[in-house]
């Protein structure tokens, strides 16, 4: 369970906030994307339940004893970065004090990577270096998975296969899944709720409201609902 | 030359040296902080004046007011998180404001020049032992950290969220760099100290392997760089950090001459192979 009280946010610390007071309450074994706009404080929001940034005021609670987090790819230095896709694993394993190397073979395995493990991280295609970072999310059992735009830079056929994966992850191993979207079909389509950020406040809604309420039929925000 | 005891004693220091200066210097160029070396380097003369005026071992003091440095650039970092460039010109204006100062006022106990070019006949048994003993410390504690330093140096949320103390770890990297720079001084000098730490390291990124392969040929490509330049500036008669440097940029570009090479027999391999 992920809770937040009043949770505000500005990097001054100061007015205006990029979230100003959110409350939400994220049951365990929920798919939940978030969604808004360019600069509504998805990523910040995200940060602020990972504990990466500290609140303006409120707080941010969770039950989840390990958290998985897969950062925005354009925010990931890897390229060029010399690491193969094994040593960029083994050394988180090590980091969580983790030393079965099954485990490794086992996530490798789980996210169709098994083959790839001696490349370079940077030189792996989008929908394989997402994948990478889904494995390292993996490590360690994570109740709880953040993922920030994880379609960003991705082919089409490559996102069917990556939001294929994040579902089996919530619904067969029952992890809970928080998914900042840019991809509104994908999370319309996959998510169990959709929470809208907007003017630094936000409200949960099914995606069946949302898509109603929201979204032409191509899966495009209407701006005008 | 083997059968002069400073020759040995700088073979020796020099070995120890090209260990752990790329051991150092990967983390730092893969953090883009390659020009600390520069300035912790500058930082480290300011260290050996003043224990040239005071007396003592100017090995130990280069190593205490090179930590002191790092200590202040990852202080700083807090402070000028947007122009950390700032820091390092502010550390180095310290630091050879300082050194230029003791320099210049004419009370040294010894002659500082041969740290500012380096000089295997400054190299004593006594220099040898700290510099060894310096080196394991350090090295142990570069294999103690390493998956932490690894982590940071690639994904530093990534690590913060698996629960690394980032800010401790950073600090006690400062003073292994401040180490391998106090270590290093007496065989390539400060001048182009920071070459050694890091023309091993790119020459080795030329080759395209994950980490622990870059890194056991950042030292392989160190120990070839530092044995040659002292070897040949013993029998050139000159400093011998100023022909490593030129050792370590010919060995860089005779790899990227090589790699070039590779790759367009492997492009023309190709095309007959298509046709």
């Amino acid at each position: 369970m992920i809770k937040t009280e009043n949770l505000t946010f500005s990097y001054t610390g100061l007015r205006p906030y990029i979230l100003d007071g959110i409350d939400m309450e994220i049951k365990d074994g929920e798919y939940v994307s978030i969604v808004g706009d360019n600069g509504s404080g998805k990523s910040t929001l995200v940060r602020l339940i990972l504990k990466l940034l500290k609140p303006t005021r409120g707080r941010v609670e969770t039950t989840a004893n390990r958290i998985g987090y897969v950062p925005q790819r354009s925010d990931f230095s890897g390229s060029g970065f010399p690491i193969t896709i094994y040593e960029m694993l083994a050394s988180y394993m090590k980091l969580l004090k983790i030393y079965d190397k099954r485990a490794l073979d086992e996530i490798l395995r789980l996210v169709g990577l098994e083959k790839h493990s001696g490349a370079l991280a940077g030189s792996l295609s989008g929908g394989q270096s997402q994948k990478a970072l889904i494995a390292r999310a993996l490590l360690g059992g994570p109740e709880l998975i953040v993922l920030d735009e994880p379609s960003s830079g991705v082919d089409n056929d490559s996102q069917r296969e990556l939001y294929g994966l994040i579902k089996k992850l919530n619904i067969e191993k029952g992890i809970t899944i928080i998914s900042v979207e840019h991809n509104l079909e994908a999370a319309v389509a996959n998510s169990t709720l959709i929470y809208h950020l907007s003017g630094g406040r936000g409200h949960f809604c099914t995606p069946q409201n949302y898509a109603a309420e929201y979204l032409n039929p191509g899966g495009k925000e209407n701006k005008n609902a | 030359m083997l059968n002069y005891d400073f020759m040995r004693n700088a073979l020796a220091a020099s070995l120890f040296v090209s260990i752990l200066c790329p051991c150092i210097g990967i983390f730092l160029v893969l953090r883009r902080y390659s020009m600390i070396g520069d300035t912790l380097s500058h930082a480290s003369l300011a260290g050996v004046t003043l224990s040239l005026l005071c007396g003592q071992n100017p090995v130990l003091g280069a190593f205490i007011f090179t930590s002191l440095s790092g200590a202040l650039i990852e202080f700083l970092r807090g402070y000028f998180k947007k122009h950390t460039d700032l820091i390092l010109a502010v550390v180095l204006s310290l630091s050879v404001g300082t050194a230029i100062t003791l320099i210049s006022s004419g009370k040294l106990h010894a002659n500082a020049d041969s740290f500012l070019f380096g000089s295997v006949l400054t190299v004593t048994r006594t220099d040898m032992i700290l510099i060894a003993a310096l080196s394991l410390v350090s090295v142990s504690a570069l294999i103690f950290m390493y998956h932490s330093l690894v982590y940071i140096a690639y994904d530093e949320e990534a690590a913060v969220i698996a629960g690394v103390k980032v800010k401790l770890i950073s600090y006690i990297f400062s003073i292994l760099v401040a180490s391998a720079i106090s270590v290093s001084i007496r065989i390539v000098g400060v001048l182009v100290l920071s070459s050694m730490i890091a023309l091993p390291v790119a020459t080795a990124l030329q080759l395209g392997k994950g980490f622990k392969c870059t890194l056991i040929l950042s030292i392989i490509f160190s120990i070839i760089d530092i044995m040659a330049g002292l070897i040949s500036s013993y029998y050139l008669n000159v400093a011998p950090g100023g022909f490593t440097a030129l050792v370590s940029a010919a060995v860089l570009a005779l790899v990227l001459a090589a790699k070039q090479i590779s790759s367009a027999i492997r492009t023309t391999a190709t095309a007959r192979h298509t046709s």
